[in-house]
């Protein structure tokens, strides 16, 4: 990879805060770190944890740190309450803290990392990373990689893009992101907060081609309308992955602009991103794999085989079968070599015996008039197992008698009778978490 | 004690809101002697959520108390509350007035 960044020495890497960083800064600052990191006497194979968000010296000091063969804990602060406790399971003996102005602060931490995948890592002399599962259903997990084998994809030279940096810095997204940009040489668009107007902004600013992110960020930017405000025609594919998403959303954003390319990824903290391809930008149907990964279908849930799994976690069982797949814990449909993936095991709401995937239910319901937002998911009911109940976010007050009435008719044409919400409330706080994903643990 | 009536009233609006949902030939009877959940009963299970469910609210929203209708405790019952619209009214005075003495 470095010496690709030799050859486009004056080519942008890095766009941060308005300002430029090109190849040959970014080069620079690598043989800086790497200077530090030696003066420090931070050995080969430390866990180093790197709190931060994209800056110019948290991707430099990440190409460092995978250079010096050591095992990255990536932090931002959307997990800030659980910091200390992400500290702790990893074992970090080191941290770099990034402030707003990418000055770094290094901290020595009095501990011994020691576990059979870091002494692996050690005795092969690979780098390695660490990704925490977001834990909405439950503890976080650790994920440890082998980053050797999460790195052989990008050995293949791909489209050189100029990508907004969406997914986070500590999330699976995230870093394929910054290494698929970094490894054809495109330039990384930061955003500060990820919010519909500052993304957009920056697209048209920074003639932004990819923008990889989530259906909930998709349908906030419908929402807020923000798409109307900036000159988008830069922007050649947008990505989205990390939960199911809405039909109508999907085909609301395609009519808006037929000509952007909407592409569903797959990727999982545990396996890394698989090579997708859409039937069309229209559809959810798609075909997942790639090289390094194979698939099968084992009782209607996704499983995987992947060359770039991690290890294992490091606070949990493993979660390999046998034969070595991974369950992916997601339901799908199969038509010839594509998939549409239909929702988590874990999500899905079981009434009377019929499953209801709440995706399908918000699609419906988002198509409604006057709804902004909404989280569908399932309570316990004595009669049926469980009920399906929405939570539903207006852009105008409605009575909440009427509008429950509305959407109950509303969905009585289009969906099952079971699928329909039992229980609906209107709240006026955000559906979604700072990782733009839904939230269906309000209950 | 409990005013039977006023519980019955408060059983047949919650009827009326289901019917307003209700196929003109799948209507509800507001009559006490409405059979319905079990043999030749007019409700499916779902059709008994919504139910429970209506007349659950509607006794928070014009009694001021929280009743679960739908529990260990209604199937445990020699007769079953969801049998008839008469047995309902019955098993729902049996839950306040015990709420009353608890």
């Amino acid at each position: 990879m470095l010496q690709k960044f030799e050859h486009n020495k004056t080519k942008d890497a890095i766009i941060w805060n308005d300002e430029a960083y090109s190849y040959g800064w970014l080069l620079e600052q690598i043989q800086n770190w790497k200077e530090k990191v030696e003066k420090r006497k931070i050995p080969k194979g430390a866990v180093v944890i790197l709190e931060g968000d994209f800056s110019p010296n948290a991707v430099a000091l990440f190409l460092c740190l995978l250079e010096h063969s050591c095992i990255l804990v990536p932090l931002t602060s959307t997990v800030a309450a659980k910091k200390h406790t992400f500290m702790e399971i990893a074992q970090g003996e080191v941290a770099f803290s990034l402030g707003d102005r990418d000055s770094v602060k290094i901290m020595l931490l009095s501990r011994k990392a020691d576990h059979e995948f870091y002494r692996k890592l050690r005795q092969l002399n690979h780098p390695g990373l660490v990704l925490f599962s977001s834990g909405s259903t439950g503890k976080s997990k650790a994920a440890v990689h082998d980053m050797k084998n999460l790195l052989e994809k990008f050995k293949v030279p791909r489209n050189s893009l100029r990508t907004i940096t969406f997914l986070l810095y500590d999330h699976i997204g995230g870093v394929n992101t910054m290494l698929y940009t970094l490894s054809n040489t495109g330039c990384i668009v930061t955003v500060q907060d990820r919010n519909p107007d500052r993304v957009l902004s920056a697209v048209e600013k920074y003639r932004v081609e990819l923008l990889p992110t989530s259906p909930t960020f998709i349908n906030l930017i419908l929402l807020s309308e923000a798409y109307t405000r900036y000159t988008l025609d830069s922007l050649k594919t947008v990505t989205y992955g990390t939960e199911p998403m809405a039909e109508s959303t999907l085909k609301k954003f395609h009519k808006l602009f037929p000509k952007i390319r909407l592409l569903q990824t797959y990727g999982l903290s545990e396996l890394g991103i698989l090579r997708s391809k859409s039937k069309s930008s229209d559809s959810l149907w798609v075909k997942v794999g790639g090289e390094g990964f194979q698939t099968r279908i084992v009782n209607g849930i996704l499983q995987i085989n992947a060359k770039s799994a991690m290890l294992g976690y490091l606070n949990a069982e493993s979660p390999f079968t046998e034969d070595g797949w991974f369950n992916t814990g997601d339901y799908v449909l199969t038509d010839g070599e594509f998939i549409k993936i239909l929702g988590r095991q874990s999500e899905i709401i079981n009434v009377g015996g019929e499953k209801v995937y709440p995706s399908e239910v918000e699609s419906v319901i988002l198509e409604m008039e006057n709804v902004a937002e909404v989280t569908v998911y399932g309570e316990k009911n004595f009669i049926t197992g469980n009920i399906v109940c929405a939570n539903v976010r207006l852009f105008k007050h409605e009575d909440q008698k009427k509008f429950s009435l509305r959407l109950q008719q509303n969905c009585s044409q289009i969906l099952e009778n079971y699928k329909i919400p039992r229980k609906i409330s209107i709240i006026t706080e955000k559906l979604h978490s700072e990782r733009f994903k839904k939230v269906r643990s309000l209950n | 004690m409990v005013d039977r009536n006023k519980i019955e009233q408060i059983i047949f609006e919650a009827i009326e809101d289901l019917n307003f949902q209700r196929p003109q030939e799948d209507q509800l009877k507001k009559s006490e002697d409405t059979v319905l959940f079990g043999y030749s009963g007019q409700l499916d299970s779902l059709g008994l959520v919504d139910l429970v469910l209506a007349v659950e609210q509607k006794i928070t929203e014009k009694l001021d108390k929280v009743v679960t209708l739908a529990d260990e405790k209604a199937m445990s019952q020699k007769k079953s509350p969801f049998r008839t619209v008469g047995f309902l009214a019955e098993y729902i005075c049996q839950l306040l007035e015990e709420e009353k003495d608890g």
